[in-house]
């Protein structure tokens, strides 16, 4: 992994088109600014990791059986 | 790309076996790719998706427009262009169901499965608006009566 150093107001650059900029430092918080084209997916690791789990939980024998769904209809 | 209750996104035609690939997998099952989506008529709105090769395992998934009639994910451009889609008309759209038990289920609104549906493409993405929706949205259901 490569690690960079930065202050408060500085920034990287990654591929020419992708801007990260420290905005702010509060304690243990970093507050990060992400310029990017919108076809770049920016997301927190944390969603990731919940569709990821929620996917094992999902995951199921294929012979459960299904409940009926009971959906108060518009 | 957005999406909302007037797309089309019904389950394609029953019974008859419909092959998906999903090339990036689905997230903590990446090493599967092909898979047959799966619709019984006693078991709608639900359907399966299940690996094509035999496996223990196979997802329980739903049009969440079913569970929520007003949701409307946002699908980022990357992946609208992975996906080869010009409109949401073009797509399939499922949210992956997590059963718990009998009379309890949710379903992942994060993450949905968008499928072409001319090339039986798809991909699990992850909504540009995921922080306004659950992985456990609570789907109302209750047993199946014999």
């Amino acid at each position: 992994m490569l690690i960079l150093s930065r202050k408060s107001g500085e920034s990287i650059v990654i591929a020419g088109n992708i801007r990260v900029k420290v905005v702010r430092v509060e304690g243990e918080t970093v507050k990060i600014g992400i310029e990017a084209p919108s076809s770049v997916p920016v997301h927190r690791q944390e969603v990731y990791d919940e569709i990821q789990r929620s996917n094992q939980q999902a995951a199921t024998p294929p012979s459960t059986p299904l409940p009926k769904l009971t959906p108060p209809k518009k | 790309m957005k999406w909302d209750n007037s797309t089309e996104t019904e389950a394609a035609p029953a019974s008859a076996g419909n092959q998906i690939r999903l090339p990036a997998g689905i997230l903590g099952f990446e090493h599967i790719k092909e898979y047959v989506l799966l619709a019984n008529p006693a078991e709608m709105p639900f359907a399966w998706l299940r690996p094509a090769e035999s496996a223990p395992l196979a997802f329980v998934v739903i049009n969440p427009f079913y569970a929520m009639p007003d949701y409307a994910p946002d699908v980022p451009d990357a992946d609208v262009e992975f996906l080869g889609l010009k409109e949401p008309a073009d797509a399939l759209l499922f949210s992956i169901v997590t059963l718990q038990g009998s009379n309890r289920a949710s379903l992942n609104l994060k993450g949905p499965i968008v499928v072409n549906r001319h090339t039986h493409i798809g991909k699990q993405v992850i909504i540009a608006n995921a922080s306004n929706y659950s992985v456990e949205h609570p789907l109302p259901v209750a047993a199946a009566t014999v």
